[in-house]
């Protein structure tokens, strides 16, 4: 028995889901046009900023979940504690700087989305980009574009830097160093024979062909071998068990594991735990902690090229002006987060070291044309990595000289030095 | 070196990846006989089991057995709310979304585990040397040996369990004949909470058993669901031993497979088999109670 | 129910506080579709409206983000579409439509950039490769029933990641293909946003129809049959096995154009945008929208594109949430969000209106 309104209402509508519902009242459906877009308010808003001057605002799309989710913790906890420093200095000439974090989850469509929503965003003066290799091509088209700047995390490669693309800045070491850099290893180990163990990820692709490339200029013999594996691998194993005769038959110096992130540690202990005893070289993304807490015992005496961070500031040179950068920096992360600086807080660092400075020559109330100006004539900025220098032909900004030969020595990460190579 | 010479070696690393393929299968077969759902949730248990255990290890302190044992009853934990918090909601739903549900709370569960224990690849201490044997040319870790052992005596417990005491007698007899089952009394419902948890015990246990050979991150739980699956499907779908011997010979046809063709397309030879034993013979190897019946 | 001092409302008075309830209530019953799959006329004043917001929302409201969010929402809507006519109608599930998506896009990758063909003729040739690996693959695997197809289709997502994932020379490998052109059209050059989701809107309209008019003729009825149960459908003489796979193969067309659409406008196509997830999305995207229905599939696509971009801004919790959302909608939507949801809501809000009120009266 119906005893409320509500319950008519109910009775009425269970009668109408019966029966056939063709027919509305023509003055109601205008209500459908002014509903609709309302769903999709709330999400834009933008929240509004209250008392002193405008602040610069930077984008940041990074890969909070997914396989580099820690990782890139590391650098968001980085980039907010030199905000922080920053605006507490006063921020740029007033104005302080504030950080909008995105996370795209680990997909392209995610993160091209991103760079849109900061792209509309008239405030947003630049992006720090992504970290994934694989979603540069993307995000560096969208910020042509849409004429934003994007710095991107992760080392360019021979296709993205065809392409001459104005608007976006690479701040990692670029394959091209790091492969000259290996090379000088070899050199100074007198290493003849190489073999390469390429992942299948486009870095470790084109650092394998260059370091073929300049490997064999020098005089050495390189040998890509045809077994890859995937960067989300756990277990080489069976790629190790096809590759161990060759080892033997062609009697190898050198083992290049040619991968960053996690398999790298992994190859060492299916190498070590297989037997085998040939010396093994790494790539600069060899140098983070998780390297030696995966690998284990088998790390030991495992070497490769990397940035300053990797090492205690004190085992760099006296004079190098980027090591005041470097204890600063670790002391400061060390009071605050409890862990050292390494290589991911120094690319945290740099990228917010480029832009202040940038913003610092620009001027009052730059645009983002003036940014970008500003950051391709950086000459000489100390970042954490090096010492960076843009100019319109060169987006990527560090040298073979801001790398350093590091040895895996009792579980620790120990600079070597060969003279004559540095 | 032709391919065959490989075998002896890639084998070993078959059997071992197969003794967990099995225990996952055993984790399918024995909540699909409970109630005809098909949990792909349950690679997260497995990853689960290693991933806890890491952390309990390293940031707890515990010790070794107390951490591998404490991991275990946390994942059992874990496995009874699966239930009571996904599946019995949806006790009336239909296949589709069960199977949807399932496979959101896998996705949860590893986005979860990302979250909080992190994404880099988590290795446990093998339970005894790390140094491997050399016997006849081939390297043998003294783990993959702890991990036959430990699956075979885990098989025999879960066989004694479901044929000598009560309560496995009853999860038999709501499998086999529910509604008989419901006639003696039986809870259904309870029974599947059980089984759930036992499915859940066995996969973090597989979890320990293999984070010290094979690495385990946030997602190797998906792949090891589902290749765990196949397992259970290529031995005879439905029956325990069907799910023991498919576990196995997959993960000796895969490693082997390797030997013959690029490496990468490891994990395709899994979903190849597959698609092969569905069309061939989906009652799979041992014969199936439920394919070509009407239960389906 | 009566009893002492409950106050009894006769059933005819209004109360103003019920305004705050019936008001948007039915509001939403206008907006959205009531899925009756049979409908007097095939097309409805309603779909005029909806057609028309469709065109002209854009240009109201010049905000390429939304442009691009709703960029992204057709492709996956063109898709889910596809798959409607298999899973809704036709009741089978596939785990593995993320496969003949990227079979689209790979193919229009490949054609636009190696051969050089014109983006019409690759959007056509696309659909027509998805379709026919969904003819190759569907004749072995479609008399398979419930989890087992769901498994076979699964497998054979995986299996084509692979494939694509070991052909560096054909697919680019792990890297993909990249510099894919924009879509070019009698001259137009489809670069911005705006342009784009008048190009994929404009697609997935005319697929629209197309499955409208499927879904109303014969072969409509036939899926129905098929899904309600397959030996009745044969007892009446509808070739059961033939019927699948027409389904099959549509919805692999229909997701090819979207792959291929995905490629013109991503230009990238690599293998990580193919996975497992895709296939879920998109699944669940029929589920949200409703089995048996055409514009829910669409409508569903629509908010979950929306919804995760809305979680982006959580950071690191976007994913876990993602996944607990997706858990709670299928508890609390199997049938689809629209389904009754008017309906259900006053249930939920009478119920608990009542509950109070008993409360109050036993205080009282």
């Amino acid at each position: 028995m119906p005893e409320t309104t509500f319950d008519n209402i109910r009775l009425c509508m269970l009668k109408e889901a019966v029966r056939e519902r063709g027919t509305m009242k023509k003055n109601n459906r205008s209500l459908i046009v002014i509903l609709l877009p309302f769903l999709f308010c709330f999400t834009w808003a933008t929240p509004a900023y209250v008392a002193g001057k405008a602040p610069y605002k930077i984008g940041v799309n990074l890969e909070m979940t997914g396989p580099w989710g820690e990782v890139n913790k590391i650098v968001r906890n980085t980039l907010l504690m030199e905000v922080e420093k920053i605006n507490g200095t006063g921020g740029i000439g007033g104005r302080p700087l504030q950080l909008l974090i995105e996370d795209n989850g680990f997909d392209l469509n995610r993160a091209a989305a991103n760079m849109t929503k900061f792209s509309r965003d008239k405030e947003v003066i630049a992006v720090i980009g992504p970290f994934e290799d694989n979603f540069q091509a993307t995000t560096r088209a969208i910020a042509e574009r849409e004429k934003i700047t994007n710095i991107i995390i992760c080392p360019s490669n021979p296709k993205v830097r065809a392409l001459k693309q104005k608007w976006s800045f690479n701040i990692a070491q670029n394959d091209i160093i790091v492969s000259e850099k290996l090379v000088d290893l070899c050199l100074a180990r007198n290493y003849k024979k190489i073999l390469v163990f390429p992942a299948q990820i486009p870095l470790a692709q084109s650092l394998a062909d260059y370091f073929k490339q300049f490997g064999e200029a020098k005089g050495m013999k390189v040998i890509v071998s045809k077994e890859t594996h995937l960067n989300t691998d756990i277990d080489m194993t069976p790629q190790l068990i096809k590759l161990k005769p060759i080892l033997e038959q062609e009697k190898v110096d050198a083992f290049y594991a040619c991968t960053g992130g996690p398999p790298g540690g992994v190859i060492c202990k299916n190498i070590r735990s297989l037997g085998i005893k040939t010396p093994i070289l790494g790539t600069h993304a060899f140098g983070f902690g998780f390297f030696i807490s995966l690998g284990g015992e088998a790390t030991e005496g495992v070497e490769f090229p990397a940035g300053k961070p990797v090492v205690n500031p004190e085992q760099l040179d006296e004079g190098d002006p980027v090591r005041p950068v470097i204890t600063d920096l670790n002391n400061r992360l060390k009071a605050r987060y409890g862990t050292g600086a390494d290589q991911i807080s120094g690319h945290a660092y740099d990228a917010i070291g480029l832009l202040h400075a940038s913003l610092k020559r620009s001027g009052d109330k730059a645009t983002r044309s003036q940014l970008r100006d500003s950051l391709e004539n950086t000459k000489g900025f100390p970042g954490c990595m090096g010492i960076y220098n843009y100019s319109p032909t060169n987006h990527d900004g560090l040298t073979k000289k801001d790398l350093i030969f590091i040895r895996i020595e009792g579980q620790k990460f120990t600079r070597v030095k060969f003279p004559g190579f540095e | 070196m032709t391919s065959w010479a490989y075998i002896p070696q890639l084998l070993i690393t078959g059997v071992t990846i197969g003794a967990i393929y099995a225990l996952v299968a055993i984790g399918f077969v024995t909540i699909a006989r409970a109630s005809q759902i098909i949990n792909f949730a349950q690679g997260e248990f497995v990853m689960l089991g290693g991933v806890i255990t890491f952390v309990l290890l390293n940031k707890g302190f515990l010790p070794y057995p107390v951490a591998a044992l404490l991991a275990v009853l946390i994942v059992i934990l874990i496995g009874f709310s699966l239930h009571r918090l996904v599946i019995h909601p949806l006790r009336k739903a239909s296949l589709l979304i069960i199977l949807m549900a399932t496979l959101g709370a896998s996705f949860f569960m590893s986005s979860t585990s990302n979250l909080v224990f992190g994404s880099l690849p988590k290795s446990l201490p093998p339970f005894s040397g790390s140094e491997a044997f050399h016997v006849w040319g081939i390297s043998i870790l003294p783990q993959s040996l702890w991990v036959f052992l430990a699956t075979s005596l885990l098989l025999i417990l879960l066989y004694l369990l479901s044929h000598r005491t009560f309560i496995g007698k009853a999860m038999e007899a709501s499998s086999t004949d529910p509604m008989g089952a419901d006639l003696v009394g039986i809870s259904r419902d309870l029974m599947l909470l059980m089984a759930f948890g036992v499915s859940a015990g066995v996969g973090a246990i597989a979890g320990i058993l293999i984070t010290p050979i094979f690495y385990t991150s946030y997602n190797s739980g998906t792949l090891l669901g589902l290749k765990g699956f196949v397992a259970a499907v290529l031995g005879g779908w439905g029956k325990p031993s069907g799910a023991i011997l498919g576990g196995f010979v997959l993960g000796i046809l895969e490693s082997a497979g390797i030997a013959f063709i690029p490496s990468g397309y490891k994990d395709g030879v899994a979903f190849g088999i597959l698609l092969l034993i569905l069309y061939f013979r989906p009652k799979g190897i041992l014969g199936s109670p439920f394919v070509d019946s009407r239960r389906w | 129910m009566g009893g002492g001092s409950i106050t009894t409302v006769s059933k005819n008075e209004f109360r103003k506080r019920d305004l705050f309830y019936v008001v948007p209530m039915w509001l939403l019953s206008l907006v959205l579709p009531n899925p009756v799959p049979h409908r007097k006329r095939e097309f409805q004043k309603r779909d005029l409206i909806y057609l028309a917001i469709l065109v002209v929302l854009p240009l109201l409201w010049r905000d390429f983000h939304f442009h691009h969010l709703m960029v992204l929402a057709g492709m996956n809507a063109i898709s889910a579409l596809g798959l409607s006519l298999f899973l809704g109608y036709t009741g089978q599930i596939s785990l593995g439509h993320a496969a003949f998506f990227g079979a689209g896009a790979y193919t229009t990758a490949l054609l636009t950039t190696q051969q050089g063909f014109p983006s019409l003729l690759a959007f056509i040739i696309s659909a027509a490769v998805s379709a026919s690996f969904a003819y190759v693959i569907g004749k072995p695997i479609l008399k398979l029933k419930g989890y087992f197809l769901a498994l076979a289709t699964l497998g054979f997502g995986e299996i084509f990641l692979v494939i694509v994932r070991e052909t560096p020379g054909l697919t680019g490998g792990v890297v993909g293909i990249s510099g894919i052109p924009w879509f070019t059209f009698a001259g137009i050059v489809f670069d911005t946003y705006l342009k784009q989701y008048y190009l994929i809107w404009g697609v997935l309209i005319g697929l629209l129809i197309f499955s409208k008019n499927i879904v109303r003729s014969r072969m409509g009825r036939a899926f129905l049959a098929v899904s309600a149960s397959e030996d009745a459908a044969s007892t009446v003489g509808i070739p059961v096995a033939q019927t699948k796979l027409k389904a099959f193969v549509m919805s692999a067309a229909f997701a090819g154009f979207g792959g291929s659409l995905f490629a013109s406008v991503m230009a990238t196509a690599s293998p990580e945008s193919f996975s497992l997830n895709l296939s879920i999305l998109i699944v669940m995207m029929v589920i949200l929208g409703g089995m048996g229905n055409l514009y829910g599939p669409i409508a569903g696509a629509i908010f979950l594109t929306w919804l995760t971009d809305v979680l982006a801004g959580f950071q690191e919790y976007s994913l876990p949430l993602y996944g607990m959302i997706f858990i709670l909608l299928l508890i609390f939507f199997p049938e689809g969000i629209g389904t009754r949801l008017g309906f259900r809501i006053v249930y939920l809000i009478s119920y608990w209106a009542k509950k109070r009120r008993r409360e109050k009266g036993k205080i009282e």
